[in-house]
């Protein structure tokens, strides 16, 4: 009792007011203890396993409280423990009470225990009472519960797996999803899904499996409660109703025993096709019920007979038919209709269009159609409704079909093109199946003038739909008549009424050209009201270029109206069409406007003719206009591009279809690519292309070479004026005086230059001789080899073709044949067959102007001391190194050489004229004298016997010396 | 002997056409059953093993099985099997059918009519064999106790359709053997004759 020791506890705390209401309390307590509630005995369970409800009913006595506890049985847990309320009933004398379960009521064994309350004072537990589940151990077998639940969407819902003795179970699944499982029991497993979804018509399955792969399952339908709509009852044979209704929402149960099943009046309707239900006598109150596992819906309808009737189809249709009409006659099922107020509608189909005709009547049974067209098809179809109190359309009946009769045809629509040449064409438009009534079987064309009685009539074939006409041919018209042309299109129902139309050459040409408006695929013109024009007007369009015989097409406008449109499909895009409107075109057609334009503006299918040419430095670029039928739009202006590599860029744009013009300037020289596109409002066409190549300007070339030569010539004549007024100097500076030599002798036979022709195999090398100093001058003389080579190489060509000797001055470079100076002029010494030799200086025997005889002996200007040769020509001895006592000493080592070279030239060191002796020698020199071998030497071979001479000579040659040694310098 | 001789009397009169023709029709059932069961199992979502246990009860398979025996074993099979497919389909419109068909149920009426091509031809094939012998094979064991839910009608309904893929099978085994037998036995019969004439 831990409230009595709670308040115990409380007694020893309080105060002495609180005792005494403890007190009273205890002795209340003590009064009901005395009267201690009976235990509720024969506990009775029972269940409603579809619902998951258990009723427990016991004996409970006087008590209307109690205690309850349900327990799982096996595992003990507890599953429900409250306090209730329960009612005896008064004629068995038991109490009862229900209770749902989560889980199915198989899953598992449940117990129940029950003890009566009143107030704080309980009685004992009844005994425990079982209600048993399946998974005891003589069901012995893989279960499944519960079994084909049909459950409403949004709910939750729990199935439990019991497994077979000494198995395992694997898992739960609801369709592919493996579920979360809650343990019952030793065998049972139970899983709950949550807020259901709608299923398909088999359901869905929850498998149990087990892991021995075995497996069970349960289905379970997920859907809603039946929720039909539109309930109405109507009647078509005046006597019996007809239900119909929809289900405003699927209910997914549509397969098996789980489908809605519908009554109206408790009569079952079977509604395996529509939702219909038929009842045989009008009853004017209905109640449909609509009940599936779900639940159930009940709808209601009142109405009167007279106020639901949907006629029946007519049937059986026939016609009676005419050109322009037609009647069509029908029967009723019921003869109850012949009484009836109805209203009608006749569709007649001709050729896809439809036409509704609506007609009343009591008891309707036939119609005349109007407004039908001759020898047309038509198609027709009946249905009725109550004309005063009108509740649906009844159905359509049968479609029946007639064709009218035939009839003349309509006029035709003539117009007419004529040339200037008084020819032209009559032309009309093809008959469409509302005008010709009938086949057509041909034309009858007439022209005639409204003074002369003849006419000429020509009959043409059908599918003939222009004439042409030569009014220089009918003579009876005369010149200045007015003609008319008249058409007549005859059918097996006769002749047309004629169209005529006149046959006149309209010149007027308007000054301004308007253009039309095309939008929406549409072609709009308008035009000014004519107050005083009671005509209809006539609107003829054909292509811009044509000139004669045109196909034209026309349209025809009622008198008073400023405005038409026309159809693109009439129109070619890219083709410029003039559109005229005419006044009074049957009588005498007056040009009132003409427009001209295009529907479609296209780029223009062909290039500008393009040519390009130069003009001094500027390129001018000139183009013609494109033919008329090519531009396909206006041509709005041009662009010039010029081609940079493989891109085109703009040069300009110009803005106006006249300018064909354009000039490049400042361009240099080169070759360039000019491409002129014309452009409409479509675009730009492809462009021509025109190259050119920009020449260099051959003039100003010339004018700058003639300056250049100008200036040239000037500064040669101010240089020669100034050398000649410096004369003086220059002659004494470059020039001086040479004395002249004083030779014994005729000498005047040498007074030309020296032609000295050396022997074709002469060779000259050039020896240092090791007793002499090496750093003396030397004569040097290129090898022939060397300079057979250097042939190529660039020759001074002013310098005269001598062989030339110069004393070079042996410095510590090697020395180098290939100098043009030596090697060049060895060569051209080879080469040519004449040979001059100049003298720019004087050599006397034992010395030259250039080698001083220097007595101290400067190594520098040591002149080369022997020279060899293979044969032919000697080069000169140097005076000094000729000196007799040399010559014996030098001439030892060469006598083997010399004997080699028996043959050939002498030194000329043993040149003295002036020795009798050396005549023959000197006589033996002249050969060599007059070999093609040049020698230029800027030295002169002057006779040993004239030592004193030179010596007297010498200050006069220094100038000599000096300007020789300054050519030399120049060369490299 | 004598057996054998008319038993290969009765076998020449099996068209090697029709039975070549038979292997045909049973190749293209078993395609489609394989196709209706894969839509069965999409359909209901069972796992690929959710069922075993034969349905149909013949006599077991043997290699000392002649041609007329295998053909009257195959032929009771595919019987059966059409047997049970059609009350498989009465029974699955009743308890689970309406609505709209689809793909299954077309491949169902595709396999239930490919099925009684199949045993026609079977059927004609039993006849060349054995003569005008009538086939009424037993339909015992077959009889369906009502599955207690629709879950085990479910499970019922893959048996029957695991079965008619199971017999398309074998039918396309069985009558690929009889082709086979029959090359054997006339390469045989030529080998046999060119025996004798090269003794003579």
């Amino acid at each position: 009792m831990p409230k009595l020791i709670f308040q115990h506890t409380l007694k020893l705390n309080c105060s002495f007011p609180w005792l005494i209401c403890v007190l009273v309390n205890l002795l209340a307590l003590n009064t009901h203890a005395q009267t201690i509630p009976t235990v509720p005995k024969q506990v009775s369970l029972s269940a409603d396993l579809s619902v998951k409800e258990l009723t427990i009913s016991w004996f409970g006595g006087a008590a209307s409280t109690f205690d309850l506890i349900i327990l799982r049985t096996e595992f003990n847990t507890s599953v429900f423990y409250d306090t209730i309320s329960a009612t005896m009933n008064q004629a068995s004398g038991r109490h009862e009470w229900k209770w749902t379960s989560a889980e199915p009521l198989e899953c598992t064994s449940l117990s129940v225990r029950i003890r009566s309350r009143d107030g704080l004072a309980t009685s004992e537990w009844s005994k425990m009472d079982t209600f048993p589940g399946r998974d005891l151990p003589s069901n012995n077998t893989l279960q499944m519960y519960p079994h084909d639940r049909v459950v409403e969407v949004g709910s939750n819902m729990t199935f439990c797996c019991i497994v077979k003795e000494g198995k395992t179970f694997k898992e739960m699944l609801y369709g592919n999803t493996v579920m979360n499982v809650t343990r019952l029991s030793r065998r049972s497993y139970a899983t709950t899904l949550v807020n259901v979804e709608p299923t398909g018509v088999s359901g869905s399955n929850i498998v149990c499996r087990l892991e021995d792969l075995s497996l069970d399952g349960a289905v379970m339908f997920v859907g809603y409660p039946p929720l039909p709509s539109d309930f109405v009852c109507e009647t078509q044979d005046l006597k019996s109703a007809e239900c119909h209704w929809k289900e405003a929402r699927d209910s997914h149960l549509t397969g098996g025993r789980r489908r809605t099943r519908y009554s109206v009046n408790s009569r079952n309707c079977n509604v395996d096709l529509q939702l219909t239900c038929r009842l045989p006598l009008w009853d004017g109150n209905w109640t449909l019920m609509a009940e599936n596992s779900l639940g159930h819906y009940s709808l209601s309808d009142s109405a009167e007979l007279i106020h639901r009737v949907r006629p029946v189809a007519p049937v059986n249709l026939s016609s009676v038919v005419n050109a322009w009409n037609a009647t069509v006659m029908w029967q009723w099922t019921y003869e109850s209709y012949f009484t009836l107020d109805l209203n009608c509608q006749v569709e007649s189909t001709n050729h896809e269009s439809k036409t509704l005709h609506v007609f009343s009547g009591v008891g309707l049974r036939s119609v005349k159609l109007s407004g039908l067209h001759p020898d047309q098809a038509y198609t027709v179809r009946v249905r009725c409704g109550h004309q005063k109190y009108f509740w649906k359309w009844g159905n359509w009946s049968q479609t029946f079909s007639f064709k009218t009769q035939t009839d003349v045809t309509d006029p035709p629509d003539v117009w007419m093109w004529m040339n200037k040449d008084r020819t032209g064409l009559v032309v009309w438009k093809p008959l469409g199946y509302q005008q010709s009534h009938g086949r057509v079987t041909g034309f009858e064309v007439t022209l005639w003038n409204p003074e002369d009685v003849e006419q000429h009539t020509q009959i043409l074939p059908p599918n003939t739909y222009s004439v042409r006409v030569n009014l220089t041919e009918m003579a009876s018209l005369g010149v200045n008549k007015k003609v008319f042309a008249t058409v007549v299109v005859k059918n097996i129902k006769g002749a047309s009424p004629p169209s005529r139309v006149p046959l006149r050459f309209i010149d007027e040409q308007p000054l301004v050209l308007s253009k039309p408006v095309f939008t929406n695929n549409r072609l709009f013109l308008f035009w000014q009201q004519n107050a005083t024009n009671t005509c209809n007007y006539l609107v003829e369009w054909l292509d811009t270029s044509c000139e004669h015989d045109c196909p034209v097409k026309w349209i025809r406008v009622a008198a008073g109206s400023t405005n038409v449109s026309i159809e693109s499909e009439n129109f070619k895009p890219g083709v410029r069409y003039n559109f005229s409107l005419y006044s009074c075109p049957s009588d005498s057609p007056q040009l009132i406007t003409r427009w001209q334009g295009y529907t479609q503006e296209l780029v223009p299918s062909r290039s500008v003719p393009l040519s390009v040419k130069s003009q001094d430095s500027k390129v001018v670029i000139t183009w013609g206009e494109i033919p008329l039928s090519d531009r396909r739009g206006f041509v709005l202006g041009y662009n010039v591009y010029i081609s940079n590599g493989s891109e085109l860029a703009l040069l300009a744009n110009l803005s106006s279809s006249e300018m064909r013009r354009y000039v490049v300037k400042g361009l240099s020289v080169g070759n360039y690519k000019f491409t002129v596109k014309s452009y409409t409002s479509a675009g730009e066409d492809t462009g021509s292309t025109a190259s050119i190549t920009l020449e260099p300007f051959t003039d100003a070339l010339i004018l700058e070479m003639l300056g250049a030569l100008g200036t040239i010539t000037i500064l040669l004549i101010i240089v020669t004026f100034i050398c000649y007024k410096k004369r003086n100097w220059v002659k004494k500076a470059f020039y001086p005086d040479i004395p002249e030599p004083k030779l014994p002798g005729d000498w005047s036979r040498l007074q030309g230059p020296l032609d000295v022709r050396p022997s074709p195999h002469s060779m000259v090398h050039i020896v240092e001789k090791p007793e002499r100093d090496f750093n003396k001058e030397t004569l040097v003389v290129i090898p022939e080899e060397e300079e057979y080579f250097e042939k190529d190489e660039p020759v001074d060509t002013d310098e005269p073709m001598s062989l030339r000797y110069y004393n070079q001055v042996v410095d510590d470079r090697p020395i180098r044949p290939r100098f043009p100076d030596s090697s060049a002029s060895s060569a051209s010494s080879l080469d040519s067959g004449h040979t001059d030799v100049t003298y720019t200086g004087i050599q006397t025997s034992g010395s030259s102007l250039v080698f001083q005889p220097d007595p101290q002996g400067s190594s520098e200007e040591q002149p080369p001391e022997v020279v060899l040769y293979d044969g032919g020509y000697k080069p000169q001895m140097h005076p000094k190194v000729l000196s007799d006592d040399v010559v014996l000493k030098s001439s030892n080592p060469f006598q083997e050489s010399e004997a080699a070279s028996s043959v050939g030239y002498k030194p000329q060191c043993s040149w003295h004229l002036d020795s009798p002796t050396d005549t023959a020698e000197t006589s033996s020199l002249a050969p060599s004298l007059g070999s093609p071998t040049s020698v230029t030497s800027t030295q002169f071979l002057l006779p040993d016997g004239d030592g004193d001479e030179k010596n007297k000579q010498q200050p006069s040659s220094a100038a000599a010396t000096w300007f020789s040694n300054l050519l030399l310098s120049s060369k490299p | 002997m004598a057996d054998r001789r008319t038993r290969s009397m009765k076998n020449s009169n099996l068209s090697r056409t029709a039975v070549n023709r038979a292997s045909m029709i049973a190749l293209q059932l078993q395609g489609e059953s394989s196709k209706l069961l894969e839509l069965y199992r999409q359909k209901e979502s069972f796992p690929a093993d959710a069922t075993d246990g034969r349905l149909v009860l013949v006599p077991p398979s043997s290699s000392q099985l002649d041609t007329r025996d295998k053909l009257w074993r195959l032929h009771s099979a595919l019987l059966q099997t059409q047997s049970l497919l059609e009350r498989a389909i009465t029974k699955e419109e009743e308890e689970l059918g309406g609505g709209i068909k689809g793909e299954y149920e077309n491949q169902r009426k595709t396999v239930k009519g490919r099925l009684s091509f199949l045993l026609l031809t079977t059927g004609n094939l039993l006849k060349a064999v054995d003569g005008a012998a009538s086939l009424t094979p037993s339909l015992e064991g077959l009889e369906l106790d009502g599955p207690a839910t629709l879950f085990q009608l479910k499970l019922w309904l893959l048996q029957v359709f695991s079965e008619v893929h199971h017999w398309s099978k074998a039918a396309v085994t069985t009558l690929q053997e009889l082709l086979t037998n029959a090359a054997d036995e006339r390469s045989s019969t030529t080998r046999v004759r060119s025996t004798r004439s090269a003794r003579r």
